[in-house]
């Protein structure tokens, strides 16, 4: 008997692929799918987290390829200031550039020393849905309080040299507020995205910052994770991981695409709804 | 942003610093490392890599950003 079937692994998977990208947590998706649907999987099994390894990596690849030409311009960008040893306010994306590290560093470094010690307090499905519903009020909050109405033609134009105006400062506090996301139910990019209109972006290019700055924090959760999979801890889930990988790839492609459309004329609000609902739902079913 | 040429030192010093921190967490078991470190737990034989590999990111950051510093002065910096 295999700990996660391949039936379980399709679902979790595209649950994660979407759920990521969606400003709705996908580690609390993934701690509340298996008690809804009655599984025996729990948050903290090893076998789980080698699972969701393959999965995060998924994600973070697929990112990586839809903005390719971006990454490929913001490195060429980095490298030119690095030569210079200045950056030119002119060039957008060198800013761009030093923004996503600046906004990934403090992330990385918090998750790295309070990752195991958070995901082990807070593993409960319950607290996921308790979590789930605050998410949910902080996008409406998000929302209510943007720096911004949205404009028509907000879409328009050169999104990095919008985004690029950000300050280092705005940038490191997106960064470390995206650590709120260790906790299952809290949206690591419904933080950024909020962090993005507060500070003056579209929804559009708040969710193109996102997007820009999930993909090295997801990918190197992944790599650093990668031994447990090759490791005992994936003995019996290889398969369901590679399975549940690329439903994960899947989903991931397909949400970016929806996402960057749907943020062009539309706001973080139905996502509060939903998570607010959901949470309640998941709070009141685990009750009885 | 102007340059700050007073924090180019500080910050090379800060990184070494750093430096020297994760070879701490790298090289150390929890048990050994100094009581006042993140991670330190008395008879541990646990390696905190994860906790070197942030003090490394740390150290990385202070690099760049004295880099930055010692560029030249006409326009802004990281």
């Amino acid at each position: 008997m295999h700990p996660i079937s391949y039936l379980q692994a399709i679902v979790l998977g595209l649950i994660q692929g979407v759920a990521e990208p969606f400003p709705i947590s996908s580690l609390g998706h993934g701690v509340i799918a298996p008690q809804l649907f009655g599984w025996n999987i729990h948050q903290n099994d090893d076998y789980f987290l080698a699972f969701l390894v393959a999965t995060h990596c998924a994600t973070a690849l697929v990112l990586f390829c839809f903005f390719f030409k971006d990454w490929m311009r913001i490195f060429r960008g980095m490298g030119r200031s690095l030569r210079d040893r200045q950056i030119d306010p002119a060039d957008s994306d060198a800013k761009l550039g030093w923004l996503l590290v600046v906004g990934t560093i403090p992330a990385g470094v918090i998750g790295l020393l309070l990752e195991h010690p958070l995901r082990s307090l807070f593993a409960s499905a319950a607290s996921a849905a308790a979590f789930l519903i605050l998410n949910g009020v902080l996008l409406l909050v998000f929302e209510r309080f943007r720096k911004r109405p949205p404009r028509p033609g907000d879409y328009l134009g050169d999104s990095d040299s919008r985004i690029a105006k950000l300050s280092w400062r705005q940038a490191f506090g997106v960064g470390v507020a995206q650590a709120a996301a260790l906790v299952p139910g809290i949206s690591r990019s419904g933080i950024t995205m909020g962090g993005g209109l507060l500070f003056g972006l579209s929804n559009e290019d708040a969710a193109r910052y996102s997007f820009l700055l999930a993909t090295p924090i997801i990918a190197a959760a992944g790599l650093l994770k990668l031994p447990e999979l090759m490791g005992s801890a994936g003995d019996g889930v290889r398969a369901q991981a590679l399975v549940g990988a690329i439903a994960a790839a899947l989903t991931t492609y397909l949400a970016v695409r929806f996402l960057l459309k749907f943020f062009e004329t539309n706001r973080l609000t139905p996502f509060g709804i939903y998570c607010i609902a959901m949470g309640v739902f998941c709070t009141i079913v685990f009750a009885f | 942003m102007t340059k700050r040429r007073n924090l180019i030192i500080p910050a090379v010093l800060l990184g070494l610093v750093f430096v020297a921190i994760a070879v701490v967490y790298f090289v150390e078991p929890a048990g050994s490392l100094p009581s006042f470190f993140p991670g330190h737990e008395a008879g541990s034989s646990h390696h905190h890599t994860k906790h070197g590999i942030a003090a490394l990111v740390v150290a990385a950051a202070c690099f760049v950003f004295a880099w930055f510093q010692s560029g030249p002065s006409s326009t802004a910096a990281a």
